[in-house]
């Protein structure tokens, strides 16, 4: 069994977050990852309040366990969508790209526990002063939008910054990461990839498919030059979009446009050409698609045969 | 007189001493970027003893100027 504060301070079985994915993250997913013991979240990507509070309302059907929400902080929405978290009680909401001083007094207020992701030192500082309940700090080894540190560095030293609990994310895919990352000193870890192939996955098959086949080196950063770089898997999008990025004469407003939409592309239509397969670099550790409860299973176990094997170095 | 002190994190920041800053200077100017700015604003806070409020847009320097100066009037 694999216990830590951070269960008792979500009031979750294992310490285990899903991330929440745009276009992915819906509250099948959610529930049934909450409904296994772990923390299950909704993506609000773009989505309006009406979407939003469908899905709660959905995931709240689906699990009598708590589960999170997480805000994407450029949402035009977002105004709105902080609103309905609190009229809809949600109990945990996680927050990235961007800044979520404007609502961490709002929902605190409200008895929401915040828990921002985090690419350094500084934002998780900065988080903790303003109150967060604890911070994911991300690596980018992760899918999606990612930032410039790797989790092994980042972990510990994001540990060192602050005295608020640590979940780490980025780079985990087993009960190897899992073990490794409560070495590192954090007390939960969110992953994202790993549940890609889940049976509650709402996502095209062909997407699956690919996360199956993927290798250690089939993921690749794009979006650099647009100050957000984007982890997806290598697909003739994907190269046409770097081709585009490293060509000179091409405008950014042409690249953001060329971006828009293609994950919602790779998640709904499964269309190499035309959509962006987001995901972290643990994709090649992942061989078979299971139920959310198996993978829960299978990470909990592994990591505790991992954690207890461990003492076999000291002497 | 914050000016001043300002300048003075922010190059020892940057680890440049003769770095040119002014009022009107962005922090994208100073080849800073967001994660740079939330340090640099901690930074400065502590100098002042004080907090100011990250909710709003802060873009240039004089912003930040602007914001503690009033947090410690």
């Amino acid at each position: 069994m694999i216990k830590t504060p951070l269960c008792d301070l979500l009031n979750i079985e294992f310490p285990i977050l899903q991330g929440g994915m745009a276009w992915i993250s819906d509250a099948q997913l959610a529930a049934a990852v909450s409904n296994a013991g772990g923390l299950g979240l909704i993506s609000s990507m773009n989505a309006d309040e009406n979407w939003l509070r469908n899905e709660i309302q959905k995931a709240k059907s689906l699990t009598d366990k708590p589960f999170g929400v997480n805000v994407m902080l450029m949402n035009p929405h977002v105004d709105k969508i902080a609103q309905v978290l609190i009229d809809e009680k949600v109990p945990v909401v996680t927050t990235g790209a961007g800044n979520p001083g404007k609502f961490m007094k709002l929902w605190i207020e409200a008895g929401i526990k915040v828990i921002p992701v985090v690419p350094s030192t500084g934002l998780a500082r900065f988080s903790e002063r303003a109150g967060a309940t604890a911070v994911i700090a991300e690596g980018g080894e992760s899918g999606g939008h990612v930032g410039e540190m790797s989790t092994m560095p980042l972990i510990p030293q994001v540990c060192d910054a602050v005295s608020i609990p640590v979940i780490a994310a980025g780079g985990i895919g087993d009960g190897r990461g899992i073990a490794a990352a409560l070495m590192l000193g954090a007390v939960g870890v969110q992953l994202g990839t790993r549940f890609l192939v889940a049976h509650e996955t709402n996502i095209h098959e062909n997407y699956k498919d690919k996360i199956i086949k993927a290798k250690d080196i089939d993921t690749t950063l794009s979006g650099r030059s647009l100050g957000h770089p984007v982890r997806s898997l290598k697909t003739t999008f994907s190269k046409d979009f770097i081709k585009a990025e490293n060509d000179p004469n091409t405008p950014p407003e042409v690249l953001e446009e060329y971006g828009r939409g293609a994950l919602r592309i790779a998640a709904q239509e499964g269309d190499s050409q035309k959509g962006c397969f987001m995901a972290g670099q643990i994709a090649g550790m992942i061989k078979e698609k299971q139920s959310v409860k198996e993978i829960i299973l299978t990470l909990t176990q592994e990591t505790e045969t991992v954690l207890k094997g461990g003492l076999q170095w000291v002497k | 007189m914050v000016l001043e002190k300002v300048v003075e994190i922010l190059r020892n920041y940057k680890d440049e001493q003769d770095l040119e800053v002014t009022m009107d200077s962005t922090f994208e100017e100073l080849e800073l970027d967001s994660l740079d700015t939330v340090e640099l604003v901690m930074e400065i806070e502590e100098a002042f003893d004080t907090s100011i409020e990250m909710d709003g847009e802060i873009k240039t320097i004089g912003d930040v100027v602007t914001l503690i100066e009033k947090a410690i009037a």
